[in-house]
């Protein structure tokens, strides 16, 4: 193990952006695709700065991100809360099952159609896409994590009194937690998807509808700025999700680097 | 002495009226207050189960199991257990003093600080000063087991029931633990039921050993160690006294375990 090792290990973020957009550069320096449709890095970085500049995009990020997060925070309060509910009752568990047999699969694009017709183009077609494609990674995750708590920890806790209440408190949650989060993150990235293919398909405004707007307009190298834009916001929505996890589950943590 | 835990007819099945396994019929044991006795049996006969039922933590098929005059249906108050897996009974989000201080949730008349100052007197005890704010994961094998065996010993219960606490340890260690086991036992006159396959292990913790029979099991033998206490791993271990309960033990265990491949 060397200096470079160490350099590479530091500079990490700097040296894959570097590479992304050399690649990028590259290809376009080629002109296997015609420039219009495949713009160079300092094209589209005009483009984001004039968008930028011009206030439009930030109202539409603002927009986006805090739907994205909003429906993150109901979906995984409500994934959370029917695991906990199906782990209380075998039946109430086997009826949800079937359903999320049922919609899980469902792509979020699928949804938006109907969710138009039937609750028009507000806030509540936002509400009933994301919370039910984003609803399914917690509530399985906090199926499974219920589930494999260790009977020794659950006999440990009745040894010493607890009751169902106070297990589940005390002991299978606190247990539960770090899969717990795992499906969370995950539904991190679906929320982001599920607002930006509704703001596509019957928004009004947000990146989703931007991304629509300048698509038909062929403005590739705005189109390109807000695509980097969409994967920044779903890392800073993976990292809000992480400062949580890491503050509830800083022992989880400790003991698997401890493993490694 | 009076009996702080009875079993009478005890018996546990699995499975349905076809394919019914009993693990234990027609076991009566009792434990006095003050004792130290081990419970031995060959391999698969049903101790952990047996240990389960004891503890509340299972029910009974038939019979019935008494702690300190009630009959037990559940967890009683005043008997933990001492888990073979510690890694895992331990809480990994609590600290070693919140593990012990868990353990002493149903301790009545002590206040929160009288409550630490006990767990950090027992984890002392067991030679942990200076791990209480660690986690368990951050500690060896052989610390953890130590946190999980003062848990035990601070919940001040009636009895500690002990589930093979020291499998998992090498020879040296183990000789260690025992005789840790065998101090705190005296020091804060504990009443212990442990569970172990290991014969020399059962013979020298303990003032009485019962012989458990092959699965479905039950008391087929008890056997009185007649040694004085404190013991010691070199003297104990050669005192005639012990090498004859010793021999009787193994003679009994090894004699199950040829009708065994016999049968």
């Amino acid at each position: 193990m060397n200096s470079a090792v160490v350099l590479a290990e530091r500079f990490r973020v700097p040296l894959c952006l570097a590479l992304v957009f050399g690649v990028w550069q590259g290809v376009h320096g080629l002109a296997i695709v015609p420039d219009k449709f495949f713009p160079s890095i300092p094209a589209i970085l005009a483009a984001f700065w004039q968008m930028l500049t011009d206030g439009s995009v930030l109202v539409a990020w603002t927009t986006t991100f805090l739907r994205a997060l909003i429906g993150l925070v109901v979906a995984a309060t409500l994934g959370v809360a029917l695991a906990i509910l199906s782990d209380l009752s075998p039946v109430l568990s086997r009826g949800i099952r079937y359903v999320s047999d049922v919609l899980q699969p469902i792509p979020p694009a699928a949804f938006v159609p109907m969710a138009v017709f039937m609750l028009g183009l507000g806030v509540k077609l936002y509400a009933f896409v994301i919370v039910l494609v984003t609803v399914w990674p917690t509530y399985l995750n906090g199926v499974a994590a219920l589930q494999s708590v260790s009977p020794v920890q659950v006999n440990t806790g009745r040894m010493f009194g607890l009751s169902r209440s106070q297990l589940l408190w005390q002991i299978r949650l606190p247990a539960a937690l770090p899969q717990i989060f795992t499906g969370i993150r995950y539904a991190a990235t679906i929320s982001l998807i599920a607002v930006i293919v509704s703001e596509m398909l019957a928004g009004r405004d947000g990146i989703g509808f931007m991304i629509y707007k300048k698509v038909n307009a062929l403005r590739t190298p705005e189109v390109f700025g807000l695509m980097f834009l969409v994967a920044f916001s779903g890392s800073a929505l993976n990292a809000l999700v992480a400062v949580l996890r890491r503050s509830m589950t800083a022992w989880h943590m400790g003991m698997m680097e401890r493993r490694e | 002495m009076t009996a702080i835990l009875t079993a009478e007819a005890m018996g546990k099945a699995y499975g349905g009226r076809e394919n019914r396994l009993p693990i234990i019929e027609g076991l009566s044991l009792s434990i006095q207050r003050g004792e130290f006795v081990s419970l031995v049996g060959p391999s698969g006969c049903g101790k952990t189960t047996l240990l389960m039922c004891l503890a509340g933590l299972i029910a009974p098929s038939e019979g019935q199991v008494r702690f300190m005059d009630r009959a037990v249906e559940g967890p009683p108050i005043g008997l933990s257990v001492v888990f073979q897996d510690y890694s895992r009974s331990l809480l990994p989000w609590k600290t070693n003093l919140d593990n012990i201080l868990f353990g002493m949730r149903r301790v009545v008349g002590m206040d929160k600080a009288a409550k630490r100052n006990k767990a950090k007197e027992i984890l002392a005890a067991v030679g942990l000063t200076g791990f209480e704010s660690h986690y368990p994961w951050q500690v060896s094998g052989g610390m953890q087991q130590r946190v999980a065996i003062a848990r035990g010993i601070a919940a001040q219960s009636e009895l500690l029931l002990l589930d093979e606490p020291l499998a998992a340890v090498d020879a040296q260690t183990r000789a260690d633990m025992q005789d840790l086991l065998l101090d705190l036992a005296q020091k804060f006159q504990q009443t212990c039921l442990l569970v172990t396959h290991d014969v020399e292990e059962a013979v020298y913790m303990a003032d009485r050993v019962l012989v458990l029979g092959p699965r479905p099991t039950r008391v087929v033998r008890e056997v009185v160690v007649g040694l004085p206490k404190p013991r010691d791993q070199l003297v104990t271990r050669e005192d005639p006294v012990f090498l004859h309960a010793r021999h009787e033990v193994l003679q009994l265990i090894r004699d199950m375990r040829h009708r065994k491949a016999s049968a």
